[in-house]
């Protein structure tokens, strides 16, 4: 309890957040390593998941892949890497981007496929025989539909990620983990915990703005197809709505 | 104009889904394929607009070899109508039904105005444009898979057992409202279905399949109920049943 409150004093004191080494240049830091390593892993894991989603191949590979990357140590291999490559010392942010992504991949291209694959088949084959070509296919029709999955990836990974990203504070970088690094030695438990407290905030707050964005990219379509209607059909069953809309056309 | 030019099917697993079928389907006209599930109708309906293409043999519409022509323009050249509608569930009704005009690029009002037109056409409001798929009725959705089929203002229409997922009243009224469009549009109509009362009322010919497409016999509803060819057609029209004698 006295760690706690002495933690909560450290955060609420505004004389620690001025400064190239407060909490406010902590916070940027901490969020530039993350969104790095998400962009990079969404640049990787989205185009690919649609590839495998759209058509179904190489799908075994990246259910092993994933699998294995989840299982990948960080800290073992954010060493390994800093180590091994020549300049990863000097340019530490590189190693740590890819330690980050590596983390980040796994979820985001097991939701980008299996948001693909969920669509109803018939809805894809409709579309290939009106005419879209095969690219439309995937801009125009799995991209929106699985897009709500897609985020949902981008959620999980997106806190894992934030409260990972500690660890690039071993290569000499700042973030949050600066905190929890640096009191150790110390033994100023106070700090690391304010430095704990500082993670989970942020990723509770990401986790919070994404899943707004997941509402945004559920389009009114979707949500009215899966019951998730806000509009006067909420909560009403499926028949009833089709009656009702169809008070307005013609009677089938 | 389609013609069947004796094509052929074989899926990679060894099953043949089509075996040397040759059909002409005049152009303004209905020809209906008639069959259980799993005599390759389908199948052969698909070869038209490329969705599968046969093994050998050849599909013409007009003097075009449809293996000739990408697939992408030709699909947006043909009215393809599936059983579920097959209607994108994030586009509302009226982006839905003007699918092929924003795909060839018109601006958004004039996919508007096209979509209205059409929703007229197919006797629905123009007040659902704005609603998507999931809030219409089965019924409508279907109608709303012909407004879409129609948009490019296509010579042909495929129809995939489009009113077999409606109960039996809708379908009754569906059919009937087809026959009055048709009455206006004429087009060539390729029609699949597995239900009889329906080929009958719809086709102009009808071709009653076997397994592998085989054609048990080709011939106007009438032709076929006065003079079934053989005791397979008999029993899969069912000729001794009351109805079909009523209607004789």
């Amino acid at each position: 309890m006295r760690f706690f409150l002495a933690a909560l004093e450290f955060i609420a004191d505004p004389a620690n957040w001025a400064g190239p080494t407060g909490i406010g240049a902590r916070l940027l830091e901490h969020l530039l390593y993350s969104g790095l390593a998400l962009v990079l892993a969404a640049l990787i894991a989205i185009p690919l998941g649609l590839y495998v989603g759209h058509t179904g191949r190489g799908r075994e590979l990246a259910v092993g892949v994933s699998g294995a990357l989840r299982a990948m140590p960080s800290l073992g291999l954010l060493t390994f890497l800093a180590v091994s490559m020549g300049f990863g010392l000097r340019l530490s942010i590189i190693p740590s981007t890819i330690v980050l992504a590596i983390l980040a991949i796994p979820p985001l291209l097991a939701n980008t496929y299996a948001g693909v694959e969920a669509i109803d088949e018939t809805v894809v084959d409709g579309a290939r025989s009106t005419g879209f070509s095969e690219g439309q296919i995937v801009g125009q029709v799995e991209l929106p539909l699985a897009a709500p999955m897609i985020v949902g990836g981008l959620r999980s990974a997106t806190l894992q990620v934030i409260a990972t990203a500690t660890v690039s504070a071993y290569l000499g970088l700042g973030g949050f983990g600066r905190y929890i690094l640096d009191g150790l030695p110390i033994r100023n438990y106070a700090l690391m915990l304010a430095g704990s407290l500082l993670v989970m905030a942020l990723a509770l707050v990401a986790d919070g703005l994404l899943a707004l964005l997941q509402r945004a990219v559920t389009t009114r379509g979707v949500r009215a197809a899966t019951g998730q209607s806000l509009g006067p059909d909420r909560g009403r069953p499926r028949e009833q709505r089709a009656t009702s809309a169809s008070t307005t056309g013609a009677q089938p | 104009m389609i013609r069947f030019d004796h094509v052929h099917k074989q899926f990679p697993d060894g099953t043949t889904a089509v075996d040397d079928f040759s059909l002409v389907v005049p152009s303004h006209e209905v020809a209906v394929l008639l069959g259980s599930s799993g005599c390759g109708k389908t199948t052969l309906m698909r070869m038209v607009n490329r969705m599968v293409d046969p093994t050998s043999g050849s599909v013409w519409i007009d003097d075009d070899n449809v293996a000739d022509l990408d697939p992408v323009p030709l699909r947006r050249r043909i009215g393809y109508v599936m059983q579920n509608a097959g209607l994108l569930p994030h586009r509302t009704i009226a982006d839905n039904i003007a699918t092929v005009p924003l795909l060839e690029g018109v601006d958004k009002k004039t996919a508007r105005q096209k979509a209205d037109e059409l929703l007229q056409l197919v006797g629905m409001s123009t007040s659902t444009a704005d609603r998507y798929p999931s809030q219409l009725s089965g019924g409508q959705r279907q109608r709303v898979g012909v407004a879409r089929a129609l948009a490019a203002d296509p010579n042909i229409l495929l129809m995939d057992e489009p009113f077999g997922a409606v109960d039996p009243l809708v379908r009754r009224d569906l059919q009937s409202w087809l026959l009055e469009i048709q009455a206006h549009l004429a087009k060539t109509i390729l029609f699949v279905t597995h239900d009889v009362d329906e080929a009958f009322l719809l086709g102009d010919q009808v071709l009653v399949l076997r397994e592998g497409a085989e054609i048990a016999q080709q011939g106007t509803p009438d032709e076929i109920l006065d003079h079934p060819a053989d005791d397979f057609v008999r029993t899969f029209v069912g000729i001794d049943l009351p109805s079909r004698r009523r209607r004789r």
